[in-house]
């Protein structure tokens, strides 16, 4: 709390969800968890096939990129499909996809980002990207694909910065 | 001692209000939740949807995403912290998002998030926050610039055993 924010009121408002709930969730509940992941599971046989509907949308971005440029709507729209598969890549069991979207996600943050990125680097993304995708190399420990993810990493770290 | 319930027995009757652009994401997040027993999930593509949602549903935790569009999860929050302007600005919210710079968190919370949680997630992370949304909620502060829980707790106060690295987000 900084000096001139004060002064500060504290509140404690009744706590209703644990009237609602009737008393504690226990510390600790394995079972919960476990059928969580359970269902996962169960929902994990679609996830190559989800995923690829979100590689999909990537490169429809990116095709748009190449017709409007990468500032406005279409850059915007770009980078908001990267950061969804940033969240996605991962839960859909191929991790290095959330680590090149990551990536790509940095680079095209914002319109002022967008103004000096060179596409072919935005293209060296999006079809790192496919390539995971289509041959099944799913996380960092493939040495072609934490070479590339690398790559890709330092070049966008020395257009932008690294991550504050 | 207070009663320690199951999450299955405990969540049964909490209302969950997700609100991201992702069909997908939501439909993750309502696996989870249902997983955990919870029966009453609703979804919002939008912050728009979620305004109307909340307008007429009783919800006790909302999830949002921060990026959407038109209006964004950071601007949704702010919104439902506004005493002026919000039915319940005391609603517990996560944040569950592909942002994950301490920078990000920061501005989360100074909005007035009550946890924050970086996608992807795991289903015991998401558990962790609701455990501890309701066992351990926050005071709220109000200051001349803030309304929202209070910003000095910096870990979650998650009380089971750790079973993988999860940072203080």
């Amino acid at each position: 709390m900084t000096q001139r924010e004060k002064p500060i009121e504290i509140i404690n408002p009744p706590n209703m969800l644990k009237v609602k709930v009737g008393g504690r969730i226990a510390p600790a509940d394995p079972a919960a968890i476990a059928r969580a992941e359970a269902a996962l599971e169960e929902i994990k046989h679609e996830f190559r096939n989800w995923l690829g509907e979100e590689v999909n949308k990537l490169e429809a971005a990116l095709t748009r990129v190449h017709a409007e440029g990468l500032e406005g709507d279409a850059g915007d729209e770009l980078f908001t499909v990267a950061h969804d598969l940033r969240g996605l890549g991962t839960t859909y069991d191929y991790p290095l996809v959330t680590r090149m979207a990551a990536s790509l996600s940095r680079l095209v943050e914002t319109s002022e980002k967008r103004a000096n990125v060179p596409l072919g680097l935005v293209e060296a993304h999006v079809g790192a990207i496919r390539a995971a995708l289509r041959q099944n190399i799913r996380t960092d420990d493939n040495a072609v694909g934490r070479s590339l993810a690398e790559e890709l990493e330092t070049r966008v770290i020395a257009l932008v910065g690294v991550p504050s | 001692m207070a009663v320690e319930l199951p999450a299955d027995r405990a969540l049964a009757k909490v209302r969950f209000l997700i609100v991201d652009d992702n069909a997908a994401m939501r439909g993750l997040i309502r696996a989870v939740l249902a997983a955990f027993g919870c029966d009453y999930v609703f979804e919002a593509a939008d912050a728009k949807r979620a305004l109307g949602i909340l307008a007429v549903e009783q919800i006790d935790i909302l999830i949002t995403d921060w990026k959407m569009s038109p209006v964004d999860g950071l601007s949704l929050v702010r919104h439902l912290r506004d005493p002026e302007k919000s039915a319940n600005p005391f609603i517990p919210i996560i944040m569950l998002t592909a942002y994950a710079e301490p920078s990000r968190v920061r501005a989360a919370r100074d909005a007035g998030v009550t946890e924050f949680l970086a996608k992807p997630f795991s289903a015991e992370q998401l558990f962790k926050r609701v455990q501890v949304i309701v066992n351990r909620p926050r005071p709220f502060v109000r200051t001349k610039a803030f309304f929202g829980p209070d910003r000095r707790r910096v870990t979650n106060e998650y009380e089971g055993p750790e079973r993988r690295e999860d940072a203080a987000l």
